[in-house]
């Protein structure tokens, strides 16, 4: 079956055709020169030009709607798609040590089932099970057994790395045969830090079509053992003439932290879990305020404070204004949008992303230092209009702890950047199809409808020279 | 296929197979077989043996008489009198027209000129063969051979139309090399720079000389107005420089100025015992014919 992409072109190649022939019957033109030797009978006609009322050269003529024809058709993207034949499926089924907590796998391994075998228990698709790796199950062992035997055994200890089950899917597409669309599901409980790793690739290999997510619900939170622990007393060096030093104050304020209003170059006061830095800080300042975010204390810097503290950050670049803001995307779906401006940057290696802007870059880092952490944001805490985002004050609380806790997985925490977003909304730069994407989709013919267009072109070109008179 | 074939198709052939031409004016030969003619030369019949003179033909020496009187005799023959007959073909540029998808008024003539021919050889006539256009050319002499007809049709065959001569001295030339009055068939279609007053006024010196001229005029419906073309920028062939945007098919003078200039030539030639015979590329040769000599019966 021919398909077009752009079936637009088709139409206007079409009506592109109908100009050469419309010029052709409209126009007025010399009449031809022919021979008659009984010319001296022939009364002089004051007319000098006739009408064209049919083609005179309708081979030239055919030829020339021809090739605007078949270029409007390349233009259309045209396809050759062999007729449908249903739709397979592949399922990721996430086996990560997440799976294992609140009862999670028997309900996964149910739910795959339910998704790939059919009524006479035969497979519909592929199986990929995936944790820090992917392992595409062979389709004849695709059985109610296998499921069974899923279902009994425990899932692994391993995290979970959304990267690897996103990579095995290409691989299991090949594998389908008899079918020209494919339908991912993505069984899993949702552990955002598993995209971090291998996001990059992805980006350029990602699967072209949407991926259905079967989110299951999620497990207790593991890192509450580090809020418990926090230090609510805050430390927030900022200029007090600087009216924006008033919102994160209040936001933190708010989140449970008792927020001491510090002038750069003046002593730190002892015992804050929290040292906020908003603003260029002096020299001792800043000598001074690193040994105590390596003895327990959280040191977040704003990109205000950055340059002054740049050796001892986790941050590649110097502030430097980069461009105007956006939205901070975090872990577990938590977003602030309205950041002013941002500056360039990203995690020194150790480091970790815990927040992205939309376009995927890191907005916020964090690292252990010592026993405590050091977190740098992007862009400056009390500009823009984030400051009015009801999530305002929880990211601020957010960023106070972001490291992530000890139990936890490394990048557990880390956001679901604009790549990962992409790839599960089927929203991605390769996005090909909305919920299906075709396996195998078909025999492109724009290149050889272009190449009959040359060649009608060529044609036309030395019917036209050889003619006395063109057309 | 031989020239032979095609000229002469069968069902041309076969449609003239009992036709004859039939002479209207005196001639001085009668047709063989049933005229003898009292002028001495290469028959059938032998007649005496005279003194052998420088420039006689070889072969009709007679050896055996040489044998036993030592002496050149050659023989001598009564010639089988035949009509001497000319076929006068316009090769001018102008007859290389054939109209819309017609046939060009020089093949016509030529299958008009070869089923003529055919005609003449079977009747015992000798026929040759001229044709004027680019230059007057006498292509070949009157003969009544076998084979003959062979050699008048590849001329004919060779026949490639341009110039824009008129038939004039071509006649003239013919009038010259015909030793007696004999006939004289001129296929045109008489577009005369002058008006057709050269050539009648040589068709009618070769009427003086008591020869049959007869006029086959040769047009296309284009020509003629029947079938007049549509709007275009017109030229003479012959004349190609000189160019005429027209209508001839809305032009209702056309076809009346066409029919006054021939009735004009006819007018010229009847005058003077000329047979003007017109006719069109779209009727068939075969039916040309029949209906002509239809009417030359009377």
């Amino acid at each position: 079956m021919l398909a077009f992409g752009t079936p637009a072109f088709v139409l206007a190649g079409a009506l592109a055709a109908l100009v050469p022939l419309a010029l052709h019957l409209i126009r007025r033109r010399p009449p031809a020169r022919a021979p008659l030797p009984t010319e001296r009978f022939l009364t002089p006609d004051p007319r000098t030009s006739v009408r064209v009322s049919r083609p005179t050269d309708p081979l030239l003529l055919a030829l020339r709607m021809l090739l605007l024809v078949l270029a409007g058709a390349a233009f259309a993207r045209p396809a050759w798609v062999p007729r449908a034949r249903g739709t397979s499926e592949i399922v990721l089924l996430d086996r990560g040590a997440a799976m294992a907590s609140g009862d999670g796998w028997r309900p996964a391994v149910l739910a795959a089932r339910g998704q790939l075998l059919g009524a006479d228990g035969r497979s519909r698709g592929e199986l990929v099970l995936f944790d820090t790796a992917a392992v595409r199950v062979p389709r004849r062992h695709i059985t109610p057994a296998l499921f069974d035997s899923l279902a009994s055994a425990p899932p692994s200890a391993s995290a979970v790395r959304y990267a690897a089950a996103l990579r095995a899917i290409p691989d299991a597409a090949r594998e389908l045969r008899g079918a020209d669309s494919v339908r991912v599901t993505m069984i899993t409980r949702p552990r955002w830090g598993g995209w971090s790793d291998g996001l990059a690739p992805l980006r350029r290999a990602a699967w072209p079509g949407a991926i259905e997510l079967v989110a299951l619900p999620d497990a207790p939170a593991a890192d509450s053992a580090l809020r418990d622990t926090t230090p609510k007393r805050a430390l927030y060096l900022a200029d007090p003439r600087d009216r924006a030093t008033a919102y994160p104050s209040a936001a933190l304020q708010a989140t449970g932290w008792n927020v001491t209003l510090v002038t750069p170059g003046q002593p730190l006061p002892p015992g804050a879990g929290l040292i906020v830095a908003a603003a260029p800080l002096p020299e001792a300042t800043a000598r001074e305020i690193v040994p105590r975010a390596a003895g327990g204390a959280t040191l977040l810097v704003d990109a205000a404070a950055i340059p002054s503290l740049a050796a001892a950050l986790p941050w590649t670049e110097p502030a430097r204004a980069d461009s105007s803001g956006g939205t901070m995307w975090f872990g577990g779906g938590l977003r602030l949008g309205g950041a002013a401006a941002r500056v360039g940057g990203d995690a020194r290696r150790g480091a970790a992303v815990i927040a992205a802007w939309d376009d995927g870059r890191s907005a916020a880092v964090a690292r252990r230092t010592g026993a405590g952490c050091t977190v740098v944001v992007g862009t400056r805490l009390g500009r823009g209009e984030m400051v009015l985002d009801p999530a305002y004050p929880r990211v601020l609380d957010r960023l106070a702890h972001g490291c992530p806790s000890p139990g936890n997985h490394a990048g557990d925490d880390a956001p679901l950047d604009a790549g990962a977003r992409a790839v599960l909304a089927g929203q991605g730069g390769r996005t090909v199809a909305a919920g299906a994407a075709r396996a195998g989709g078909g025999v492109a013919l724009g290149r050889w409808t272009m190449a009959a267009a040359l060649l009608v072109a060529l044609a036309e070109t030395f019917l036209a020279y050889g003619r006395k008179k063109p057309a | 296929m031989t020239a032979s074939t095609d000229f002469l198709p069968p069902g041309l052939l076969e449609h003239l197979g009992g036709l004859e031409i039939i002479a209207k004016t005196v001639v001085r030969g009668f047709q063989a077989g049933v005229h003898r003619s009292p002028l001495r030369g290469a028959g059938e019949d032998f007649a005496k043996h005279r003194d052998y003179q420088q420039g006689d033909d070889v072969r009709y020496l007679d050896w055996k008489l040489y044998a036993r009187t030592d002496s050149l005799y050659v023989r001598e023959f009564e010639e089988r009198s035949n009509l001497q007959s000319y076929i006068v073909m316009d090769a001018s540029a102008s007859m290389d027209y054939g109209g819309a998808g017609g046939v060009a008024k020089l093949r016509y003539g030529s299958y008009l000129a070869a089923a003529l021919a055919h005609l003449m050889l079977g009747a015992g006539d000798a026929v040759g063969l001229a044709a004027f256009g680019a230059e007057p050319r006498l292509l070949l002499g009157p003969r009544a051979r076998k084979g003959h007809l062979h050699d008048l049709l590849l001329n004919l065959e060779r026949l490639r139309p341009g110039g824009q001569g008129g038939a004039a001295d071509v006649l003239d030339r013919v009038g010259v090399a015909m030793r007696r009055g004999g006939r004289v068939i001129i296929l045109s279609d008489l577009l005369e720079d002058d008006g057709g007053d050269a050539l009648a006024a040589a068709a009618g010196r070769l009427r003086a000389r008591g020869d049959e001229v007869i006029v086959l005029r040769i047009l296309t419906p284009e020509e003629s107005g029947e079938a007049a073309p549509d709007a275009g920028l017109f030229y003479d062939p012959e004349h190609p420089a000189r160019q005429v945007p027209a209508t001839p098919r809305q032009d209702a003078g056309y076809p009346r100025r066409v029919a006054e200039y021939y009735a004009s030539i006819a007018g010229r030639l009847r005058e003077r015992g000329v047979e003007y015979v017109p006719l069109l590329t779209s009727e068939p040769v075969e039916q040309a014919l029949v209906a002509w000599v239809n009417r030359r019966r009377g």
